[in-house]
């Protein structure tokens, strides 16, 4: 009898850190973080140990208690860099570390995470002004920052507008990259910008660098989890492909002088 | 004459890397507490990554000496925000971020397929790759080596 309620104490208690480390790498953590929260987690909740190993694609967690080894593996699926997700995850994680929580306030405390998204007008704005201060700061001038910034506003909305609609993310970056480079490459031919900077045409499809992968890229390689950082590398380069394409075809279609 | 100019063109340089901050920082949905906190750790980043320019460092090593100061900085402030440094240091370093190097490169391998091999094209795609991924090497190293440095195998926060 003590035996099995054991054993099924262990089995929720291995459901949870494998939440928690797939909630981290479902949002963008880098693997060293999902690796550490979910060992903290397990330790604090009474197990001996926890061992997990991590993949782009799934999570396999095995939790060890008085002998008994459970695992359980979690299939991933990418749900956008959510940093505010990551740092819920971190609270609760402490905060059962300092026993204000047991494991059924952390079952509770995951199934009320909800990710954070700020409205679209207002990220839209904000990514369009970003691009407009990289135009400016690659000596683009006042008058590339503001065409980049009408391009990359278009273009963030069309990517939001895709994303929420669950487009494939790689189609998705060639036709916001198709987008930004239409708008900003058909600006650059107005009689009114004669003499403006091509910089500002690049600058327009900055909102599509993939910062984060990459970062985390080297990272994790860095770190020594060397096939999550190769297949983040990945990604990422094929995202910076399809964005590449995007601007090709734009450009090629309506002949537009070249950004170099 | 040359301070006052010096001290203009870096303060416009900070205030033009604090939106970026901001605005990628929106992106990754930073909780909004944390956003201030980006904004002012990406200004001081691409700050004194001008400032090391302007004195004759080269592109690399001045990144990724700019990435240690705000990989250092950004731990100092997980500790009384209790979340991990990179919830707000990535977005702060997305300024640095060699963007429209890549897609140079990117764009010249395109082109090479498209029109045949060319000299010119063959020396922009390798100068332009070889930049780009070194000041996100620098960048991303950078940023974990204080963390490594420091705090060894503990844990952070």
């Amino acid at each position: 009898m003590q035996m099995q309620e054991d054993q099924s104490s262990q089995r929720a208690i291995t459901r949870l850190c494998i939440q928690c480390g797939l909630f981290l790498l479902q949002h963008g953590a880098e693997s060293a973080l999902v690796e550490e929260l979910s060992t903290r987690l397990g330790l604090a909740l009474g197990m001996d140990s926890v061992e997990s190993s991590i993949s782009s694609n799934a999570i396999v967690l095995t939790t060890i208690k008085d002998g008994q080894c459970l695992t359980s593996t979690r299939k991933n699926s990418d749900r956008g860099i959510n940093m505010h997700v990551v740092t819920e995850v971190q609270h609760i994680v402490i905060m059962t570390e300092h026993k204000l929580l047991d494991a059924r306030d952390v079952d509770k405390r995951f199934s009320q995470v909800k990710p954070l998204r700020y409205p679209r007008w207002l990220v839209t704005v904000m990514v369009g002004l970003s691009c407009a201060c990289f135009c400016r700061l690659n000596n683009g001038g006042w008058d590339g920052a503001f065409i980049t910034f009408c391009a990359s506003s278009v273009a963030m909305y069309v990517r939001l507008l895709l994303a929420s609609r669950h487009m494939h993310p790689q189609i998705n970056f060639c036709i916001t990259a198709f987008v930004a480079t239409t708008v900003s490459g058909l600006m650059l031919t107005l009689p009114v910008f004669m003499h403006t900077s091509t910089v500002a045409m690049a600058a327009s499809v900055l909102l599509l660098v993939p910062g984060f992968p990459l970062i985390n890229a080297v990272a994790d390689m860095f770190k020594g989890h060397i096939n999550t950082g190769l297949a983040r590398w990945a990604i990422a380069s094929l995202l910076t492909l399809a964005t590449c394409i995007g601007v090709v075809m734009s450009m090629t279609l309506w002949g537009l002088r070249g950004w170099m | 004459m040359d301070v006052i100019w010096f001290l203009l063109a870096l303060i416009q340089d900070m205030l033009l890397s604090a939106i970026p901050a901001v605005g990628f920082a929106m992106v990754f949905n930073v909780p909004h507490r944390a956003l201030p906190w980006c904004a002012l750790l990406g200004a001081m980043g691409h700050g004194a990554r001008f400032a090391m320019v302007y004195w004759g460092f080269n592109i690399e090593w001045s990144t990724f000496a700019a990435s240690m100061l705000v990989g250092s900085i950004g731990i100092r402030w997980s500790r009384w925000y209790l979340a991990h440094p990179k919830v707000f240091t990535v977005a702060a370093v997305i300024p640095m971020f060699p963007g429209i190097s890549a897609y140079t490169a990117m764009i010249s391998a395109v082109k090479i397929g498209h029109q045949g091999y060319s000299e010119d094209l063959m020396i922009l795609l390798l100068t332009n790759f070889l930049k780009a991924s070194s000041i996100v090497g620098a960048l991303s190293i950078g940023l974990s080596i204080p963390g490594l440095w420091i705090y060894r195998k503990r844990p952070r926060v």
